[in-house]
């Protein structure tokens, strides 16, 4: 479980975050929406231990992402916007590289690599350096080493950027199978009609303030995502 | 005209950051570290210059300084650009939008060049300016003098970072066009700087023979370097012809260079970035998934980064090649090295008995140079750009990170160090004991250096770049790590050598070596406690 307690994230005088809280529950696929500068990224770093935040507190699992990071980030993965990975290296080596970090044996990296990289038609090109590859191909690379180490929390940016559409759709069975296992998948998108159709659960963030969270059918009743976030934002 | 200052605004954008501090943790005294060692190294500059000139200037000979302080520079200048200017030039992150704008590619690189002069400017006059000053006092200066400077000043940088752009070009150039760019690049660039530091010295010994003569330095000066030349002659006799024509060879040089390069630039950039992939892709089967510990896994990434930044490698290698080199050197014309010792005009003055009845602490001070020349460790943090975000989502200690970094800096530096040892221990027959003792301070002494590049790193971070250069070679933490090391290596050669004499050798080696471990022990826990909270807080 996931709870966000009043967090607030300064940048000098503006509020990037102001109180937000809300709770992502085991088994949720979360959409986490709002237009560019609303504060997603901010929230999505400060979940995953990269940016520190002013107030308040995160629980992974109960515990606090700021008193036992080290704890919290072992049950989570996290995919960026831009696909970040050190583009000297070989895939294969950046993804057990992931792997030794999250302590995974060389049976289970071996097995999920294995089926995540032929999921995603990457299975002959793992040898070859990443900087020969294109936006998709690292963008899937980086999923493939999220997944390796099967995270009992994925936290993704903006994952269906740049990917092509056979991508997508593997990615959304691969993230409809974590839930089934009863692991949470929280992502920020703009695609607001991905978001209705998958994921359980939402919340709608704008200025760094949340003004709506809760399931998919309280958040839009009759209307469509899309509608509700266009009257919110006007 | 406006299009090229908007292009130079927004590329030196993240350059005016250079005495910026990113750190949450920034101290008002950590912002002026850079400035108040600058103006350390600027003071006793000029207090050096001030004693060469009470010597000099009596015999009229003071103009002389003004004119070995370029030339000095000019040689740096050189040195320094070949390490910089490849990387600075070609294939930068930012390649893709500025070669797709509408804009000459000559443009481009113009305003590349102009950043690695308004850099160099800023070293250059840390170094000339006290020398200047100090001249004031010593010779009858009017008003031409100080235009004469100020002018030099501008344009003294221009033809060295000419000829180092020429020469990275050309490095660049042939390189671009085998499957391993960077190993060739590297390659070519050692041979070449190794081949710059040999004329030095060679230019050195014509130097130190004609000061000998006075009456022909004048002519040597003049047809050796010439902005040299120019610059004794405009400050003994001003000429405003003389003047003018200099700057007007200091344009020429400059529009031939950018118009030269221009023509082969995007040749080159193009052949850099052509990325050779396996023709038969590997089947998955046949992929390696061997488990490390997290540590072995954080040190392979250092190598990886470090064996594929050609500049990183340059850097860091070129004092440990230097090392070697000076190893065989010390081994093969030791009579040199003791001649050099015994001069009390350019070297150390010691006694001839007391220089071979030391010779361990002679090592030791070779091994000092190998060690306090170099910082590895002063650029890994700001190496990382972009994708220290992935080290902080990761689930490892800080502690474990930082510590990583100084164990795969360490295996760089202790093999080479130890090869230099071997060939001093075997040709001086080193005892057994002073021997291990120097083996451990090959190990001691680098640790101190890294510790201290890391710490000046996490303070002086430069996460955002569009080439690795920047972060080695041009970011406040590279220019505090290279000063503070000189300044250590001078104290540490400095103390090493009044004990000379008074000690015995291995009382020295041994106090050496306690200090040093000492020393390891209080930056380990400032490591572990304060960098630590520096590299949390890192942000983009």
């Amino acid at each position: 479980m996931i709870e966000i307690k009043k967090v607030t994230k300064k940048y000098g005088d503006n509020k990037a975050l102001d109180e937000v809280s809300f709770t992502v529950e085991d088994g949720d696929i979360f959409a986490f929406i709002g237009h560019n500068g609303a504060g997603k990224t901010t929230l999505i770093k400060s979940i995953v231990g990269i940016h520190d935040f002013d107030e308040g507190d995160i629980l992974i699992d109960g515990m606090s992402i700021k008193e036992k990071p080290v704890e919290c980030k072992k049950l989570m993965a996290f995919v960026p916007d831009n696909p970040e990975t050190y583009e000297h290296m070989k895939a294969i080596d950046y993804i057990n590289f992931i792997c030794d970090m999250y302590d995974v044996d060389s049976k289970t990296r071996e097995e999920n690599i294995k089926k995540y990289s032929t999921l995603f038609g990457m299975e002959d090109k793992l040898n070859d350096t990443i900087d020969s590859y294109s936006h998709g191909m690292k963008q899937k690379v980086v999923l493939i080493s999220a997944l390796a180490h099967d995270p009992k929390i994925l936290i993704m940016d903006e994952p269906f950027v740049g990917l092509d559409p056979k991508a997508v759709f593997d990615i959304k069975e691969v993230l409809n199978e974590m839930v089934k296992e009863g692991k949470i998948v929280f992502y920020s998108t703009h695609i607001l009609d991905v978001a209705e159709k998958l994921c359980s659960r939402v919340a709608i963030i704008k200025q760094g303030k949340i003004v709506k969270s809760g399931s998919m059918k309280e958040i839009k009743g009759d209307k469509s995502l899309e509608n509700v976030f266009m009257e919110l934002e006007g | 005209m406006k299009k090229l200052f908007s292009l130079i605004r927004a590329c030196m954008s993240s350059d005016m950051a250079l005495f910026r501090v990113k750190s949450k943790n920034k101290s008002k005294f950590s912002s002026f570290v850079p400035i108040l060692l600058a103006g350390y190294i600027m003071f006793i500059i000029w207090s050096g210059a001030n004693s060469f000139l009470e010597k000099l200037a009596p015999m009229n000979l003071g103009y002389l300084i003004l004119a070995t302080a370029t030339m000095g520079i000019s040689l740096m200048t050189i040195i320094e650009g070949i390490y910089k200017s490849g990387p600075l030039l070609f294939n930068c992150k930012d390649d893709q939008l500025l070669l797709s704008l509408p804009i000459k590619r000559r443009t481009v690189l113009f305003v590349r060049i102009l950043k690695l002069y308004i850099f160099e400017l800023l070293y250059n006059s840390m170094f000339l300016l006290p020398v200047m000053v100090a001249y004031i006092r010593w010779g009858n200066v009017n008003p031409t003098y100080y235009l004469t400077c100020i002018i030099m000043l501008l344009l003294l940088p221009i033809i060295p970072i000419a000829i180092s752009c020429v020469i990275g070009a050309i490095t660049s150039g042939i390189s671009s066009k085998f499957k391993f760019k960077n190993a060739v690049q590297i390659i070519l660039s050692m041979i070449i700087l190794v081949g710059v530091m040999y004329l030095s010295f060679k230019v050195e010994d014509v130097f130190n023979y004609l000061l000998a003569n006075a009456e022909s330095i004048n002519d040597f000066i003049t047809r050796r370097y010439y902005p040299a030349g120019v610059f004794s002659k405009l400050v003994v006799d001003f000429n405003v012809k003389e003047l003018l024509i200099f700057v007007a060879i200091n344009i020429i040089v400059m529009v031939f260079t950018v118009l030269v390069l221009g023509k082969f630039y995007f040749r080159i950039n193009s052949g850099l970035k052509n990325i050779s992939t396996s023709k038969t892709h590997t089947k998955v089967k046949d992929l390696k998934f061997k488990a490390r510990s997290q540590t072995s896994s954080l040190i392979k990434k250092e190598f990886n980064t470090f064996f594929k930044t050609p500049v990183f490698i340059i850097n860091a290698g070129f004092a440990l090649v230097l090392f070697i080199v000076l190893a065989v050197v010390a081994a093969i014309k030791f009579d040199g090295v003791v001649a050099f010792l015994i001069d009390e005009e350019n070297g150390f003055g010691l006694a001839n008995d007391l220089i071979y009845n030391n010779l361990s602490v002679i090592i030791f001070a070779f091994l000092s140079f190998g060690t306090f020349m170099t910082s590895i460790t002063s650029s890994v943090i700001s190496l990382e750009g972009r994708n220290i975000s992935i080290l902080k989502s990761l689930p490892i200690k800080t502690k474990t990170i930082l510590m990583s970094k100084i164990y795969a800096a360490l295996l760089i530096t202790t093999p080479a160090l130890l090869v230099g040892d071997l060939i001093m221990f075997i040709r001086f027959r080193t005892n057994i004991l002073e021997a291990l003792l120097l083996i451990v301070l090959s190990i001691l002494m680098p640790l101190i250096s890294h510790f201290i590049g890391i710490i000046i790193n996490l303070k002086y971070p430069k996460l955002e770049w569009e080439t690795p250069a920047e972060a080695v070679k041009q970011s406040t933490s590279s220019f505090i790590a290279v000063m503070l090391g000189m300044v250590v290596l001078i104290i540490v050669v400095g103390i090493a050598f009044a004990l000379l004499g008074k000690v015995l050798p291995i009382i020295v080696l041994l106090i050496a070596t306690g200090v040093s471990g000492l020393i390891n022990l209080i930056l380990y826990l400032y490591l572990t406690k304060k960098s630590v909270k520096d590299f949390d807080s890192l942000s983009l």
